[in-house]
């Protein structure tokens, strides 16, 4: 059981991880994370990479949907932008590729704003309708724009360097992935410390209010846009990085469903939330795979019904979570933590 | 009785898989077995393409294996289901190759073939072929270690346009293909061909890709009078509505399809619009027994009911690696990606069994033969309506 | 020199699917009218309402005015289903959610499509007339007309209900004041039960004859985001709106089909939705006070 946790100054009262105790778990999270790449097999490694880089998406997504309260089915489109910038500064310009992912970002960005401009007229579910326009938009210049993003073959490019060394494996890649994951993270946490993080935060819960309060309306909702497609971005960079080729398809309207779904079922509105969400539906294909497996022996069919089954899976966690648990995983784990700290005293 | 067809065939599939799957765990790997790893598109859109391709893999595996494999060396067979998504594709391809030292690979996309290609160089132990046939992979020089078991897909419409130049010459010719990558592929590189052979492209129609309303599609390609119309970049839809439509209207042209198009149960599911439809198919079908045929009598003697074009090209390709396999090992060199490719571009006049007609050879990525057919409805098959082109 | 007659011809076919627009889009404003749920699954709905017709059609073979019932009996006890199990829990919860709720809906319909019937495109059995028909010099497909006047039908059913029948009446009155409609005995709950079957009904007619055209696959619920752009650029809540909308975004499709090619098709349609979002984000027809959700 925890007792009281005394906070003597704001700043204290501030910080982001307010107790030892959170602070030394979070150290053993950060070997666990670099210890990993040299435990785990090529495939798991792969997992792993593919896991930050939703982290990193999904978590912008969560700026946008889950702090600012504005509905976006574009983020796979805004991914698409990133990716296609990093490619090709990668094959044209070969620029080092910090400046490519953030270029990729910024990129991104930009067009967020350009998307977020109907919102100066619109709300709600109008937005995010606007939003699936914007990415049946950006396909449609992904695919027929095709001196610069290849058409529909897309662009194949090489490899990241670092000092020399061609990063163009997931084990090597990790070192690259993950660190930027880390920090894209911790800075969407320290965001809502901010000025800016908490008008988000007001914006999504009264927006009349929230312009009484001085907060310019438009401004900060396209700021969020703005942020949000930088993360999308950054994250289609790294994707790009990932996987080394490009196209138009790589970036389908389910893309930005799953990141979407990644957030409700973590918890919308918690940074916890998106990285627990973005692993989680990241793993259930994974997980589903496993259980077929298991099951081959006495369900002969199983294997032909996986990918129905992934499908409907996909969307009953997202209505379940909507119906049941409507804060998600983020939630469930405050529970869990919540149970141990009070214990062996019950709530 | 369409469901209780589907559902045998899961039954098959399934036990199948239930083999080689098994608890997705990896299975006792002999020291010297040889390893043939496949992202297998088992469910998902291009499912029908799998189940066929898998069925065709297995079959060949098993039947070197009864033989004694190679050099007395076992052929393993690895699948992994993808759904037909790249980057399921991609986890595939690092699980397997992370489980086992993998000597051939089978992948299911271009995107695939695309994205992997770096890695394959970079690993230079493996040989890989797959169900795309994008003229794209169809450079040595780029994709090292990367063969198609067939010609393709600007081949596949040159050999379609040499059957027309050939049956018609100074045809006009309409393309229709979908608005996707692998539709968009040959079109622009096989005008060029068209017009060598002095045919005339009249029209090229773009649509959405799917099942989707073409009355205006038709009533363009009905303004251009063309004699053919080849389709690109379609399974099915909209195929059958499209000649429908045309056939209303009175249009005489003769409409033609590739590979991916071609199989016998899709035609027939076009019902009377499809009496006459042609197209280019590199593999016999299943139930041909024109030529002289081993390989055919042998697979109708292992699975009694028909086996799709995709189970043909699973099977051939299998074949084909295997060849190469045996090739490097009696040279007692290596099982590496060079040797193994210098073996199979050192395939000349190689007699398939009758899954392709003639000797074949292999100077580059491809296998530039195919051979016309035409759907006979009243017999619900797909008859020849050439002899096997092979293109210089 | 214009070849009217194509422009005709073109026009003729683009309102002929514009009619299968029409009705989708009314099946999606009957649901917003009455529950203020913005339904992005109705897509997957009408995919549903194909299949099951395909179930009865070719697996059971029935004839086709029994497989056409019982696709329509499936169909709302579907609706029925949605509406007990789905959205009713969410009663009161912001517009948001039930919108990302009926995204999972979408999800759920696709794999309970391919998990029985496969991933593979089928083919419905021929019902609709396959002559060619002639309006003067131009050709219309006989198949798009059959189904423009099923479609027309279809509306005029509608209309009538909501005109006549007791319950139409009832629907109407709590679209236009819920509360008010609480208050003079209406049973709401019953209400919002009896929209989501008429609403899945319409869309499995819809399926039925979107299937015939084109064919069945597990993809077809992308015909829903056409239907979106119908149902906005008509105004969310008129059903005046969806049907003028929903010709008017087939003869768009077909048009730029048909002048600029294939791919500018859906390109077509998102550029014209981007515009009334920013000129006239109610719609032609909406209500303006929607912009204050």
């Amino acid at each position: 059981m925890r007792i009281g946790t005394a906070k003597e100054t704001y700043r204290h009262d501030e910080a982001l991880f307010d107790t030892p105790v959170q602070r030394w778990w979070l150290a053993g999270l950060f070997v666990a994370i670099a210890a990993f790449p040299f435990v785990a097999d090529a495939y798991w490694i792969y997992l792993g990479c593919l896991v930050a880089i939703n982290i990193a998406s999904a978590t912008g997504l969560n700026i946008l949907t889950g702090f600012t309260g504005l509905v976006s089915l574009g983020q796979a489109a805004f991914m698409g932008v990133g990716a296609y910038i990093v490619a090709w500064l990668e094959i044209n310009l070969g620029t080092p590729f910090f400046v490519n992912l953030l270029a990729g970002g910024l990129g991104a960005g930009l067009i967020g704003i350009l998307v977020g401009i109907p919102s100066l007229r619109v709300k709600g579910l109008y937005l995010a309708i606007a939003t699936i326009a914007a990415s049946v938009i950006l396909h449609f210049v992904f695919a027929n724009w095709t001196s610069v993003t290849g058409g529909q073959s897309g662009l194949t490019m090489p490899p990241a360097t670092f000092l020399g060394t061609a990063l163009d494996q997931p084990d090597k890649l990790y070192w690259l992935i993950v660190p930027v994951t880390v920090l894209m993270v911790l800075g969407a946490s320290n965001l809502f410390r901010t000025r800016i993080g908490r008008a988000f935060i007001a914006i999504r819960d009264r927006d009349i209010s929230a312009e009484v309060l001085g907060i310019p309306l438009l401004r900060y909702k396209l700021y969020s846009f703005a942020l949000s497609s930088f993360y999308a971005g950054v994250a289609g960079g790294l994707w790009a990085y990932f996987f080394r080729v490009v196209t138009p398809e790589s970036f389908p309207l389910v893309m930005s469903i799953f990141f979407l779904a990644a957030i409700i079922v973590g918890g919308m509105g918690s940074i916890l939330g998106g990285i627990l969400g973005a692993a989680f539906m990241t793993m259930v294909p994974e997980a589903l795979k496993l259980i077929v497996g298991w099951l081959s022996p006495w369900l002969p069919d199983a294997v032909a019904l996986l990918s129905p089954v992934r499908t409907i899976v996909f969307g009953a966690l997202i209505v379940g979570f909507l119906i049941f648990e409507p804060r998600g995983l983020a939630e469930a784990w405050r529970r869990l933590r919540r149970f141990f700290h009070l214990w062996p005293f019950k709530t | 009785m369409f469901l209780k067809d589907g559902v045998k065939r899961r039954t098959v599939l399934g036990m199948a898989m239930a083999a080689g799957l098994a608890g997705g765990m990896p299975a006792a790997q002999a020291a010297d077995d040889i390893v043939l790893g496949g992202s297998i598109p088992l469910t998902g859109v291009f499912a029908f393409a799998g189940e066929g391709i898998h069925a065709g893999i297995q079959d060949y595996v098993e039947i070197v294996n009864n033989a004694g494999g190679i050099e007395g060396r076992m052929i393993k067979y690895v699948p992994e289901d993808t759904a037909y998504k790249v980057d399921a594709s991609v986890a595939a391809f690092n699980k397997i190759t992370s489980q086992y030292d993998t000597n051939f690979y089978y992948g299911d996309s271009t995107g695939f073939a695309k994205t992997i290609s770096p890695e394959l160089d970079r690993k230079g132990t493996i040989l890989m072929a797959g169900a795309s046939f994008a003229s794209e992979l169809n450079d040595p020089e780029k994709h090292r270690y990367q063969f198609m078991a067939g010609p393709d897909y600007t081949e596949m419409i040159n050999i379609l346009l040499e059957y027309i130049a050939d049956e018609n010459p100074g045809a006009k010719v309409a393309y229709v293909h979908s608005d996707t990558e692998f539709g968009r592929d040959p079109i622009e590189t096989s005008q060029k061909r068209a017009e060598e052979l002095g045919l005339e492209v009249v029209e090229t129609i773009v649509t959405k890709p799917g099942s989707v309303d073409v009355s205006t599609e038709v009533l363009k390609l009905r303004r251009a009078q063309p004699d053919y119309t080849i389709f690109h970049g379609y399974v099915l839809a909209p195929i059958p509505e499209f000649i429908n439509q045309a056939k209303q209207m009175g249009m005489e042209t003769k409409f033609m399809g590739t590979f991916w198009s071609m199989d016998n149960s899709m035609v027939m599911k076009m019902g009377e619009a499809g009496d006459g439809f042609m197209g280019v198919m590199p593999y016999a079908y299943y139930y041909d027994d024109s030529d002289d045929a081993p390989m055919l009598e042998k697979i109708r003697e292992m699975r009694p009911e028909y086996q799709s074009t995709a189970y043909m090209q699973g099977f051939l390709t299998a074949m084909l690696m295997t060849e190469s396999a045996k090739r490097t090992l009696e040279a007692g060199k290596e099982l590496n990606g060079d040797n193994l490719k210098a073996a199979l571009n050192s395939i000349e006049d190689f007699d398939t069994g009758g899954i392709i007609g003639v000797p074949i050879s292999i100077p580059g990525n491809s296998i530039p033969v195919g051979r016309i057919y035409r759907a006979d409805m009243s017999q619900e098959k797909m008859v020849p309506a050439s002899d096997w082109i092979r293109l210089e | 020199m214009t070849d009217w007659l194509l422009l005709i011809e073109v026009s003729l076919a683009g309102i002929g699917s514009g009619g299968l627009y029409a009705i989708t889009g009314l099946a999606f404003v009957l649901i917003y009218k009455a529950t203020k749920v913005v339904n992005l699954a109705i897509g997957e709905i009408l995919m549903l309402g194909a299949y099951v017709f395909f179930g009865f059609s070719a697996g059971l073979a029935l004839p086709f005015w029994l497989a056409a019932l019982g696709t329509v009996v499936v169909a709302g006890l579907l609706g029925a289903g949605i509406e007990r199990t789905m959205i009713r829990p969410m009663l009161g919860e912001s517009p948001i959610a039930v919108f990302m709720l009926t995204i999972g809906l979408g999800s759920i319909l696709t794999g309970t499509v391919e998990l029985i019937w496969g991933a593979n495109p089928l083919r419905l059995p021929e019902y609709l007339p396959n002559q060619p028909l002639f309006l003067g010099d131009a050709y219309v497909s006989s198949k798009v007309a059959t189904a423009f006047a099923i479609a027309s039908v279809v509306v005029l059913i509608f209309l009538a209900l909501f005109r006549f029948w007791r319950g139409g009446v009832a629907l109407r009155a709590t679209a236009s004041d819920q509360a008010a409609a609480y208050s003079m005995g209406i049973n709401v709950p019953k209400v919002f039960s009896l929209s989501w079957i008429i609403a899945c009904v319409t869309a499995g007619v819809a399926g039925m004859l979107v299937g015939a055209i084109g064919g069945i696959s597990p993809t077809m619920g992308v015909f829903g985001l056409s239907v979106l752009v119908v149902v906005i650029v008509g105004g969310l809540d008129s059903v005046l709106g969806a049907l003028v909308a929903g010709l008017f975004i087939g003869l768009l499709e077909a048009l730029a089909g048909a002048y600029l090619g294939g791919e500018y098709k859906t390109l077509a349609t998102f550029v014209l939705l981007v515009v009334v979002l920013m000129v006239r984000p109610y719609g032609l027809f909406g209500t303006h006070e929607i912009e204050r959700l």
